[in-house]
């Protein structure tokens, strides 16, 4: 039980419905896909996920962190659904007294018109975070604005292509135009090889 | 700042005393440890290039490439494991899923040069130092990322075989077939084993991806024969399987019966089906077997009139008539048959050529065809239709060649088999003698078994060079089938008191005599030891013979029939341009998929024979 | 001049103050890529004033592979001998943590013996990595001859890693389903003996290192973490029990077999430079003690690896998860995310140096002297590659 937080509970089910009679979530029903607003997935006793939308995120965040217990943020990233247009922003928070982990799921639009993937900053809720949002803003182009130097690149030099880390991005394609291959390599399917040695007229 | 903290670290000088840790010498005086993960060693004899190491390396460092003195072999696609040294990173994922354990690692890790191009090299063709090394990195006991272990196939208790004819294999579950197809790697090198090369990799796959039709249309490329070969194919492919070597081949035979299982039948006409325009040229088949049927099959594909002459009642050849029901329900075969008529091949059961002699099985029909219709001859054949292909098998039993075989109690083993698919008792009474040690040996022995008889087989060799499968032979014995081997027949006697109603079957000991290298043993007869047993019945079932009667003369010769044996091309061709053969008659495996691979190169045979006398009458 | 940069100050806490490049009272200096002080690559973007440092930048990317990427186009097997190049120096909690979301989504169940096996070698990684440190510790302060003894006895365990494994750095031993071999004949004895040789040399280290003018006189007080900068920073691990906070995921969500294992929480209040090597220099201690219980209690005999499905055609069911371990530095985490396919949909590491060697040494870094930078850095203990994946 954590006592020092305005909401107390004792298990994960039960802070999911403290979540529910909060309107962060919706309640229990048959699994749905991941970017779907409203779901929740309990992967074990000490670990489950619930998908906000962008505009809640913010808010089930801080209640989570300041009565709920979960002062750790053990990881801001983003997942790549292309197909739906979608990136996944994922929150993993942690609560050192109950050793409890919640991972709140943004789904926010790839390109939401001009200004392309965009997101609210948590720089003021976690001193690391700012590291985080620079990495996404880098890899995935997801924008934080006002977070502090968001825009600096942070692991690449000079990169203009595609934020890398985008499905899209072709990584061995990439290697292909970019490097020379040491010529030589050639192989051999060994099906069509015996074919060919074998029965080549069959 | 206590003046202990200025001591302390005083108290530590004696250690500029010690001797240095450093090895003065490494290369000499360091070895790598005895799993070290250092360079890589194959053993050349072991490796069957099956390219899995290629597939799993997640740096793309492996390649396969030809090495010279390693020849393309059935079960060694000669390829072998070039290695990128730029690229690999000794993580031995390739030593762990090698399906020989040929490839390993040497505890060697020095290797200076100042050739870059010597880094891609082939372990275990190039001669290298660490080639012998005893220590080095391989796959631990206890370990193992590919199964060793078949999905066991469920099937009846001997007992309750013994009392019917009902299928003895079960067939897998999905669940199973898909644990099973997920055993595969995937190499191919069972493809080139296979008589009709099917893709099996292919349909392997479409299991695991729970395509059925998908793997029904890869079969039917190759082989129309599915539901069949899913039960009795004789297998070759898993004799190479690359997993052969590290524990049981996959079960690529029930995989394909799998399928074929699965397949809905009223999907089978689309899947099979082909856009090819209709052709007006008629080609005659005479055989319905698998050999006749095959080629009918994919003759209609590319759109042939066909005609299919079979002397029985039935279609299926030796898959019905010798092979019981046990092993190959005949609804099974139907449904082959089924889809070969359905795309409008016409069948002419019962219509026996003329002068094609008949067997010594059962006499259902005679003379004109069922139809009404005057039986044919072959020389009418030859007029009517624009090609002819036959696949008339082997349907008469060798005999014994000793004294007293024409005893009433001795019934071939062929025989028995077509009586009991007649729907005929046989007359086998209780004790029953089956002389021989191939397949139709061990099923008319299992039949006898299933008709209350207390059987014995007879061979003249030893167990291991019998020719019948080795689960007839284990599901024969499991059957309460009796085995006495290297024994040589002598005669067969009446005795007196019998009156024709038993035979005394004479044998004596054979003792195995080394014929050299590459030469089996050859068992000759112990005159000291002979014996004398009292049957019911002596079945002997020691191979067949073609009969090629119906064939006259003048065209046989044409044909290039020699003793009742006929050499044709690769794509079945004869001596006569016009006339093209396949099957048990004509291949040296005889069986039922390579009957149907010779169906399948004949038509292709015929195919471009009729198409390039088209293109001679367009430009005449 | 009335162009000249204007850099924004990065601490959080200061955002707002400017530093003006053309007054002339302020200098930059490079610390890196190459820095005895730094392990691997990384570099340190130093403005200072005087020999006080007013602002401090992180700069990585020089050891970039890509490896969350690359996961993405491998089967699960082939990112197996990925993972190891996370982080170098302790290259088994990848092993461990990929092969645990693996098997925790595909629902595979690893024999006990294997665990055991699992657990040594995560201790046995956590010494190495330790004994490494005080070569990087006390060579920034220094005192080069003790970092000398550090890494010849870090080669001693590597030598027990690599007959154990085939490999001294890149281990590749903890496979998902397992392991990949069991302990080799006689290991027992000689683990044992390194242990005893490790034990020999601490106490040495500790009249040398810790009972040492010199050092004292750099270490303590330098670098002093406030408690409260704990959560907001995300420190875990030595830099937070230094701090009096008394956590550590081997004890607070036991994996492996930490549960059955007898060891304390170290912890210590002073928060710098000195009470961090010191919970250290503890936990050297105390994987000491775990190694020779684990060699004591591990049974003797056992399955190694579970069959897998064949690693070829291997599918894992959809889902998501995310297990951590303690790793020398604090919290290491995996964050496993299936679309049911061959290939992972997404691999996020999380590694401790992630936020220890970016926002919190930009942070500390702040008034500290140009001499005491890579003692502060080595006192956060990172390591690169986890930062940039």
């Amino acid at each position: 039980m954590n006592t020092s937080y305005q909401y107390s509970y004792t298990n994960i089910e039960e802070l999911l419905e403290i979540l529910v009679e909060k309107g962060f979530i919706a309640p229990a029903t048959e699994q749905q896909h991941a970017t779907v607003i409203g779901r929740r997935q309990v992967q074990s006793s000490d670990l489950a996920f619930v998908t906000v939308a962008p505009e809640a995120a913010r808010h089930l965040i801080l209640d989570l962190r300041d009565r709920f217990g979960f002062t750790h943020l053990v990881l801001l990233t983003a997942v790549d659904y292309i197909e739906e247009g979608k990136f996944l922003l994922t929150y993993l928070l942690h609560n050192y007294e109950l050793h409890h982990d919640i991972g709140v799921q943004v789904p926010i639009g790839r390109e939401a018109a001009e200004a392309g993937a965009s997101m609210e900053s948590i720089h003021d809720l976690w001193a690391q975070a700012g590291t985080y949002q620079r990495e996404l803003k880098e890899m995935f182009g997801i924008d934080f604005p006002g977070s502090p130097r968001v825009d600096e690149p942070f692991i690449l030099e000079g990169w203009d292509e595609v934020p890398p880390m985008r499905r899209e991005f072709d990584t061995k394609q990439y290697s292909e135009t970019t490097y020379f291959p040491r010529p030589g390599r050639s192989t051999n399917d060994p099906a069509d090889y015996m074919r060919q040695k074998l029965y080549p007229k069959e | 700042m206590s003046l202990k903290d200025i001591l302390s670290p005083l108290t530590v000088w004696r250690r500029t005393a010690e001797k240095p840790y450093t090895v003065i010498d490494p290369i000499n005086d360091r070895p790598g440890a005895a799993r070290y993960r250092g360079f890589h060693k194959n053993d050349m004899e072991a490796c069957i290039g099956c390219g899995t190491c290629e597939t799993i390396c997640q740096n793309a460092a492996i390649d396969l490439v030809p090495v010279e003195g390693i020849e393309t072999t059935n079960g060694d696609s000669g390829l072998r494991p070039q290695i990128d040294y730029g690229r690999c990173c000794w993580c031995a994922l390739c030593v762990d899923i090698c399906t020989t354990s040929s490839l390993t690692m040497s505890n060697e890790y020095i290797w200076v040069d100042t050739d870059p191009e010597v880094f891609r090299f082939v372990p275990g063709a190039e001669n290298k130092p660490w080639d012998n090394s005893e220590l080095g990195y391989s796959r631990a006991e206890g370990y193992q990322l590919l199964d060793p272990e078949r999905v066991e196939m469920p099937e009846l208790e001997p007992d309750t075989r013994l009392t019917s004819f009902i299928e003895m294999v079960q067939g897998y579950s999905a669940e199973q077939a898909k644990k099973e197809a997920d055993r595969c790697v995937e190499c191919g090198i069972c493809m080139a084993a296979c008589p009709a090369h099917m893709d099996i990799p292919g349909y392997i796959k479409a299991i695991r991806e729970n395509d059925i039709n998908g793997g029904l249309a890869l079969m039917y490329q190759t082989n129309p024969f599915p539901a069949s070969c899913g039960r009795i194919c004789t297998h070759r492919c898993e004799e190479v399987c690359a997993i052969n070597h590290t524990g049981d081949p996959i079960a690529i035979r029930w995989l394909k019966r799998y399928i074929a299982d699965m397949a809905d039948e009223s999907d089978y006409q689309a899947i099979t089906k082909t856009a090819e325009p209709e052709r007006t040229e008629k080609v005659a088949i005479i055989g319905a077997g698998p050999g006749g049927l095959s080629a009918a099959y994919y003759l209609r594909l590319l759109g042939y009139q066909v005609t299919v002459f079979e002397a029985q009642p039935h279609g299926g050849g030796m898959l019905r008539y010798g092979i019981p029901e046990y092993r190959l329900p005949y609804d099974q075969l139907d449904k082959d048959i089924d889809l070969v008529a359905s795309l409008g091949v016409e069948i002419k059961y019962n219509t026996r050529i003329n002068g094609l002699k008949e067997s010594n099985g059962p006499k259902e029909s005679d003379g004109p065809g069922s139809d009404g219709g005057p039986a044919p001859s072959f020389e009418q054949l030859y007029q009517d239709y624009d090609a002819v292909f036959f696949s008339t098998g082997l349907p008469d039993p060798y005999t014994l060649g000793i004294q007293g075989e024409d005893h009433p109690r001795v019934i071939s083993g062929i025989s028995i088999l077509e009586d009991v698919t007649a729907g005929k008792t046989p007359d086998l009474r209780k004790s029953v003698a089956v002389v021989g040690g191939g397949n139709v040996a061990m099923d008319a022995a299992r039949t006898a078994r299933r008709m209350g008889c207390e059987v014995t087989v007879l061979y003249r060799r030893r167990e291991v060079d019998m020719p019948a499968d080795e689960e007839e032979i284990t599901e024969a014995k499991e059957e309460g089938v009796k085995f006495i081997t290297q024994a040589i027949p002598v005669r067969i006697e009446d005795k007196p008191e019998a009156k024709g109603e038993q035979a005394a079957f004479v044998w004596g000991e054979a003792e195995m005599v080394d014929q050299g290298e590459d030469r089996r043993p050859k068992p000759v007869l112990q005159e000291d030891k002979i014996h004398t047993d009292l049957f019911d019945t002596v079945v002997p079932a020691i191979g067949q013979g073609s009969s090629l009667d119906f064939i006259p003369e003048d065209m046989a010769a044409k044909i290039g029939i020699i003793k009742y044996k006929i050499k044709v091309g690769l794509h079945g061709e004869t001596g006569e341009p016009k006339i093209f053969a396949g099957g048990d008659i004509s291949n040296r495996l005889k069986d039922a998929i390579s009957a149907i691979a010779d169906g399948h190169r004949a038509a292709k045979g015929i195919d471009r024979y009729l198409r390039e006398n088209q293109s001679k009458k367009e430009t005449s | 001049m009335t162009n000249a940069p204007i850099i924004p100050l990065t601490d959080n806490h200061q955002a707002g103050r400017r530093v003006d490049l053309s007054s002339g009272k302020y200098l930059k200096l490079w610390q890196g890529p190459q820095h005895p002080g730094i392990t691997g690559n990384m570099s340190l973007e130093l403005t200072v004033s005087g020999d006080e440092i007013v602002d401090l930048r992180t700069h990585v990317g020089y050891l970039h592979r890509g490896f969350e990427k690359l996961m993405e186009r491998r089967t699960y097997i082939q990112n197996f001998p990925i993972v190891c190049r996370i982080c170098v120096p302790e290259p088994d909690f990848n092993e461990y943590l990929y092969a645990a979301t693996v098997e925790e989504l595909a629902g595979i169940r690893v024999p006990e013996r294997a665990n055991w096996l699992r657990n040594l070698t995560l201790e046995m990684a956590r010494l190495a990595s330790f004994l490494q440190w005080i070569g990087g510790q006390t060579g920034a302060f220094g005192m080069g001859v003790i970092g000398q003894w550090g890494i010849t006895h870090r080669d001693y365990v590597l030598d027990l890693f690599e007959e154990l494994s085939g490999g001294r750095i890149y281990h590749m031993y903890i496979i998902p389903g397992g392991v990949r071999g069991e302990l080799p004949e006689g290991f027992e004895e000689r683990a044992r003996a390194v242990l005893d040789k490790v034990e020999n040399l601490l106490g040495d280290i500790e009249r040398a290192m810790f009972h040492n003018a010199v050092f004292k006189d750099r270490a303590k007080g330098l670098g002093v973490i406030p408690r409260e900068m704990i959560d907001s920073y995300g420190i875990t691990g030595p830099n937070a029990r230094a701090a009096g906070v008394a956590r550590d995921v081997r004890k607070d969500q036991p994996y492996l077999l930490y549960d059955q294992l007898d060891f304390d929480v170290v912890t210590a209040s002073g928060s710098d430079t000195y009470d961090r090597a010191w919970v250290r220099f503890q936990e050297i201690h105390q994987s000491l003690s775990l190694i020779r219980q684990m060699l004591t209690r591990m049974p003797k005999s056992g399955p190694i690896h579970t069959q897998l499905p064949n690693p070829l055609h291997w599918k894992i069911p959809a889902g998501q998860t995310y297990r951590r371990a303690e790793c020398t530095r604090g919290e290491y985490g995996y964050y496993l995310v299936s679309d049911g396919s061959g290939y992972p949909r997404r691999v996020y590491v999380r590694g401790p140096s992630y936020t220890h060697a970016v926002a919190l040494m930009e942070s500390m870094a702040v008034g500290a002297n140009i001499a005491d930078v890579a003692g502060l850095m080595v006192s956060f203990h990172t390591y690169p590659p986890e930062i940039e994946r």
